[in-house]
């Protein structure tokens, strides 16, 4: 315990040190300023469609109360589908800033693929990513950690101080270990005040009741991430002979992990399931659709030959129904090709959820996301419980439309409502789980091979 | 004395095993995302091709129907791809790559490839631009921490300068002799690029050549730069591993922090409307006209009563040419100002926005390059920009001959008029001429004069530091 606090002190002596901690915190808090302005934005988009959707709701019930409607006319309102704001949204912004949140959904557009108008963004905002926490802590922790730890024992070697440490019986591997923790405790203590601070900064953290159980998960998480690395500085102080091959190496180690794995992995993921083309999607969609009003009489009689429970009384259809029966028609045709889009997607993720030992910094970076909710499976809960609410929107009014039935104070409670159902917390914290062992057990293969490098007998003749 | 130091300094670099370890993983990733950046595009031309082939199969089969009642039908119209995208992709994963084009609405592009990825695409691309924007530098760092600061640790500085040797010509030899040995990996790829590039049909209007010899002088500053300036930071240095943690501290600050830092702060001071309040005010202009004063409505019934003066009729019906055509050819122009005042604010603010980034080149040379290396590969969003205004363009004169078919075949008054083949035929297919290579070159010249400035700079810091070499070993 006395040589931490002697190795915390004597880097605390550093003006370096001071500098570079100043700048991480600085970083940080900046980070987590920017984490909430986009989770501001973000409610400020979502606030207004849920309550828009709560009001018609309630509008549609209380009419049904009074009087029988008919479903064509209601059919025409478009329903709001609306992604509440994320748990924990200024941890990591994710893809936030891409995937929509807020789709209307209406009876007679459900075939359309067009795709929920996205925010207005500057596309090379995208491109570059946003400056937030998630982009601190995977990115930037690492490079000042490193910053403040790649000398973790080459240095000594290079001025003879580690012939005398050595002359003095200590275990080069506590000593190692004890050194790189008191180097790397500084940063590891503001990366975690800064995790811990994203549940309350900017007052946007929603108050799910999982929220805490999140912030834990995260809170360890990066605390695995940074002992990785200092595992990392570690091995490879063992190993090299100069403080500045110890610093080419740790920035090797950081390029590699940080920014060639992960698009690495990308194009991996892409080439093995490439992405059909929206194009050509939304060019058949019309053609099918094309076909199906050009075969309009034919298209509605095999319907009702399928469907007879569904004929009006004496056939009479009306134009409400011919479009209906022209969409059942479309979709049996499209469905398929539009499910192949999340289909692949899937298997990209898979191959994602698989490789993402790879690289540490992929299965941090998946895990924050996840944990802040603005990551691929939330998105993806959106997306499947959105077609689930088409499939209701459709199921609710198809019948009553084609058997002429208004709707009457009995259908008030089937009005189809999107309500957005959270992830149960077994199913994230069982993926996060596995990021933290997978990261931590690579940060202790790292350890050991750095302490098995250390033999005192090997460093003594090392030092010689 | 300075070629003699120069060749010394290149073959020793290429005995380096680090170096030619990092050339060898730096030249891979070059050549994977080169091919892989062919295959792609290849593949997403032909789709789009593919797509709209049946587009236009799907408008001219659309059957028998009002002119007007096309209209809504609409197109789709794909975005091309750019030629040099394989190169740098740019923007294209964050923008759509199809616009809807219909009676009444200018719509947005739609389908932004990065939506349908995983967030590994948020990572960063691996293109060869991205290979040349962020490795190729850490490479030139490794190159050159060591040149200068390394001999004074070793001592070999003093003895050479001791035998005559002026620090000017010490520096000069080592930078150069740097530059041939980044030289020697960089130019086969690069000329196997080129031969790839001249095997590509390109049409003429998009000067290829023009563009690509663009690319290589901003590429081309963009590493004289950073290995004169980081020759200068080893002479600067007291000892070598203090020249590789600044270079390396500057690296990172400017190739990973300042992309995003820019991109934040330009928002911040130029922000971008909400998308509810950006639809707002155009449905309001819409409605009430740009000034405010006449509402449409008003404006459609004193254009109504212009035409019944103008004519000397007293009903529209006795006009002799169907009115509804005409109103609607009147509603569209109207719209046409409104929807050319929103999103020409829109988007010049987005432009505004990306030069406020390249502007930070200034402090960090990439975004400068960056800017550069997306206008001439024709990935920016001056030409997406390009692409969404000759689209619009295309749909209002789509709309213009429909209405006009309204007008001068519709009887008056005569609701089951329908149009057929010969008119869908009568309408092109969109084609996009390509933004000017000059057009593209002025939009790259800030990046390429920011580029040329900081090479200046890096040139005057390595005579500073020459001049000071001798002062620090005396």
């Amino acid at each position: 315990m006395s040589t931490l606090l002697f190795e915390v002190r004597l880097a605390l002596r550093d003006r370096a040190t001071w500098v570079l901690l100043a700048l991480f915190a600085f970083a940080l808090a900046y980070a987590l300023n920017g984490g909430a302005e986009l989770a501001r934005h973000q409610r400020a988009i979502v606030g207004p469609a849920l309550e828009q959707s709560r009001m018609l709701d309630s509008q549609v019930r209380d009419a049904l109360q009074r009087q029988t409607i008919d479903p064509r006319q209601l059919a025409r309102q478009p329903l709001v589908a609306a992604l509440p704001p994320a748990p924990l949204p200024t941890l990591a912004s994710g893809q936030a800033d891409l995937a929509p949140s807020v789709e209307t959904v209406s009876l007679w557009r459900l075939q359309t693929p067009t795709d929920a108008r996205s925010e207005l963004e500057n596309p090379s905002r995208l491109l570059s990513g946003r400056f937030d926490l998630a982009f601190v802590l995977v990115w930037l922790f690492p490079l000042f950690l490193l910053g403040l730890a790649y000398d973790l024992l080459a240095g000594d070697r290079e001025s003879g101080t580690l012939r005398l440490v050595l002359s003095r019986g200590v275990r080069p591997g506590a000593w190692l270990a004890v050194r790189a923790l008191a180097r790397g405790a500084p940063a590891l203590a503001l990366a975690l005040l800064a995790t811990w601070a994203s549940s309350w900064w900017g007052d946007v953290a929603s108050s799910a009741p999982d929220s805490g159980a999140r912030l834990a998960h995260a809170c360890v998480l990066v605390g695995a991430y940074g002992l990785f690395w200092l595992s990392v500085a570690a091995l490879v102080n063992a190993l090299a002979r100069s403080a500045a091959a110890a610093a080419t190496a740790l920035g090797a180690a950081w390029v590699a992990v940080v920014l060639v794995a992960p698009t690495l992995l990308n194009i991996v993921v892409e080439s093995l399931h490439p992405m059909p083309s929206r194009a050509e999607l939304v060019a058949s969609a019309r053609e099918a659709s094309g076909d199906a009003e050009r075969r309009g009489n034919e298209v509605l009689n095999s319907f009702y030959r399928d469907h007879p429970e569904l004929a009006p009384p004496g056939m009479q259809v009306d134009f409400a129904q011919r479009i209906l029966a022209v969409q059942e028609d479309v979709a049996r045709a499209m469905d398929p090709v539009a499910e192949r889009f999340d289909a692949q997607l899937d298997a990209q993720q898979r191959i994602v959820e698989l490789w993402r030992f790879a690289s540490p910094a992929i299965a941090v970076h998946e895990a924050l996301t996840d944990l802040a909710g603005t990551g691929y499976w939330r998105q993806r809960a959106f997306r499947e419980q959105l077609a689930g609410f088409k499939d209701a929107v459709h199921a609710f009014f198809s019948p009553r439309i084609h058997k002429n039935n208004w709707l009457t104070k009995a259908d008030a409670d089937q009005f189809p409502r999107f309500v957005f159902a959270e992830e149960p917390a077994e199913r994230w914290s069982s993926r996060v789980r596995l990021s933290i062992l997978g990261v931590l057990a690579l940060a202790v293969v790292a350890a050991l091979i750095a302490v098995s490098r250390l033999s005192a007998r090997r460093l003594a003749a090392d030092a010689r | 004395m300075i070629l003699r130091i120069a060749r010394k300094e290149f073959v020793d670099t290429w005995r380096d095993g680090r170096f030619r370890l990092g050339a060898l993983v730096t030249a891979l990733l070059l050549v994977t995302a080169g091919l892989l950046a062919w295959r792609q595009t290849e593949r997403m031309a032909q789709e789009r091709e593919a797509a709209a082939a049946l587009e236009r199969e799907n408008w001219l089969e659309q059957g028998e129907k009002n002119s007007h009642s096309a209209g809504h039908y609409g197109v789709n119209v794909f975005k091309p791809l750019a030629p040099l995208a394989l190169f740098d992709r740019g923007i294209e994963p964050f923008v759509g790559t199809t616009l809807f084009l219909e009676a009444h609405r200018q719509n947005q592009a739609s389908f932004v490839p990065a939506q349908d990825a995983t967030a590994m695409r948020r990572f960063g691309e691996l293109t060869a631009a991205a290979g040349l924007q962020w490795l190729a530098p850490l490479l030139i760092v490794l190159l050159a921490f060591g040149s200068i600061a390394g001999e004074r640790e070793r001592g070999t500085l003093r003895q050479t300068l001791s035998l005559g040797v002026s620090p000017l010509q010490l520096v000069l030899g080592k930078t150069l002799g740097l530059g041939i040995a980044l030289s020697v990996l960089l130019a086969p790829l690069g000329v196997a690029g080129l031969i790839g590039l001249s095997q590509a049909q390109v049409d003429p209007a998009f000067g290829l050549w023009t563009r690509a010899g663009a690319l290589a002088l901003a590429y081309g500053l963009y590493f004289a730069l950073a290995l004169v300036g980081g020759v200068a930071v080893s002479a600067l240095a007291p000892n070598a591993r203090s020249a590789l943690i600044v270079l390396l501290a500057m690296w990172a600050a400017g190739c990973v922090v300042a992309p995003r830092l820019a991109s934040d702060v330009a928002h911040s001071r130029l922000p971008l409307p909400a998308l509810a309040e950006f639809e707002k005010a155009l449905g309001e202009d819409l409605q009430n006209g740009l000034d405010g004063h006449d509402t449409r409505s008003k404006q459609m019934e004193e254009f109504t009563a212009r035409t019944l003066k103008e004519y000397g009729k007293s009903r529209v019906e006795e006009l002799p040419f169907n009115f509804y055509g005409l109103a609607m050819l009147e509603s569209e122009r109207i719209a046409g100002t409104v929807f050319d005042h929103h999103f020409g604010a829109l988007w010049d603010r987005i432009e505004a926005q990306d030069r406020f980034v390249t502007s930070c080149g200034a402090l960090a040379p990439l975004l400068a390059l960056r800017s550069a290396s997306m206008a001439l590969s024709g990935t920016d969003f001056t030409h997406h920009r390009h692409f969404a205004v000759a689209a619009e363009q295309h749909r209002r004169e789509f709309v213009r001959v429909l209405n006009e078919d309204l007008k001068n075949n519709a009887k008056p008054g005569d609701h089951a008029y329908v149009a057929g083949r010969a008119l869908w035929e009568q309408l092109p297919q969109f084609q996009l001429q390509p933004l000017s290579a000059s057009t593209a070159l002025s939009v790259a010249s800030s990046g390429l004069a920011l580029l040329g400035a900081w090479l200046g700079v890096a040139l005057a810091a390595l005579l500073w530091a020459a001049g000071r070499l001798r002062s620090t070993l005396a």
